[in-house]
């Protein structure tokens, strides 16, 4: 077998492994993957012992090893920028939208409180006002104002814990990743 | 490092294609080995000057890189 018809197939396995995985997700059928992807390798291992050329010699593996080298660090680099600035919208007193509660006293002498939410890093003022509420007597506030108050300013802050969210996901998969990486290196420093 | 391959593949009338497959490389390789883009390993060195059949010093010469003697192939 020559080197193209070995990437023709390769291919060709990888398109209907896809489609399968694909397929098995849309339709919640899980034993799919399980099955398809380790046939799938085990069919481009098959074909690959066929192909009687040299496939990757010492100057694709010192290309592959570089490449992957400055994968690495371009990720690392990038990903750690990503992770510090998407997580600092949690932690980042600026960046968090301004939630401010101000009590009045009713004319009946009951306690009224307007909970008001302003744009992140913003005076609070009319032009920067997003939404406000108001809860009308706070000594008689029942489930259903309690509520509302709760979902009111988690929803205010439910787009920066998000963002937050998704910083520390990637900041825990570069941890995980250079900690892969350590795992190789001295693996192969002990071997060599 | 430079190396005369691509004079001792001329010499034997050897194509490109003809020595990777004995010395068991791409044709790619030949190429940038003949290029001095790229420095083979100590063992693909021995392997090439084993097909002209003549010593490893024939086919390749040290020469010192301009930023010293340990500067990286890059």
């Amino acid at each position: 077998m020559k080197r193209l018809t070995y990437l023709t197939c390769s291919l060709i396995v990888a398109c209907m492994v896809a489609a399968m995985v694909g397929w098995s997700m849309a339709a919640g059928n899980f034993l799919v993957p399980v099955i398809a992807i380790p046939l799938g390798i085990i069919v481009v291992l098959a074909c690959r012992a066929q192909v009687d050329t040299v496939i990757a010699d010492e100057r694709e593996k010192r290309i592959r090893s570089k490449a992957a080298l400055r994968t690495l660090e371009v990720v690392v680099i990038g990903g750690a920028i990503a992770a510090i600035i998407l997580y600092s919208y949690v932690v980042s007193i600026p960046l968090a939208p301004i939630i401010t509660g101000k009590l009045f006293i009713n004319g009946d002498g009951t306690q009224s409180m307007t909970i008001a939410e302003y744009k992140p890093g913003s005076v609070p003022g009319p032009a920067t006002l997003v939404r406000s509420t108001t809860i009308k007597d706070l000594g008689a506030m029942n489930e259903t104002e309690a509520v509302a108050y709760c979902t009111y300013v988690r929803e205010g802050f439910s787009e920066n814990e998000s963002r937050g969210l998704a910083g520390t996901t990637i900041g825990c998969s570069l941890v995980a990743m250079l900690a892969i990486f350590g795992v190789f290196y001295l693996y192969y420093n002990r071997k060599y | 490092m430079k190396n005369r391959i691509k004079v001792l593949r001329a010499e034997r009338n050897m194509t490109q294609e003809q020595l990777a497959e004995l010395a068991g490389v791409t044709r790619n390789t030949i190429i940038s080995m003949e290029k001095d883009k790229f420095c083979p390993s100590l063992k693909l060195g021995y392997r090439i000057a084993h097909v002209f059949g003549v010593g490893i010093d024939d086919v390749f010469t040290y020469e010192e890189d301009k930023d010293g003697p340990f500067a990286d192939d890059e």
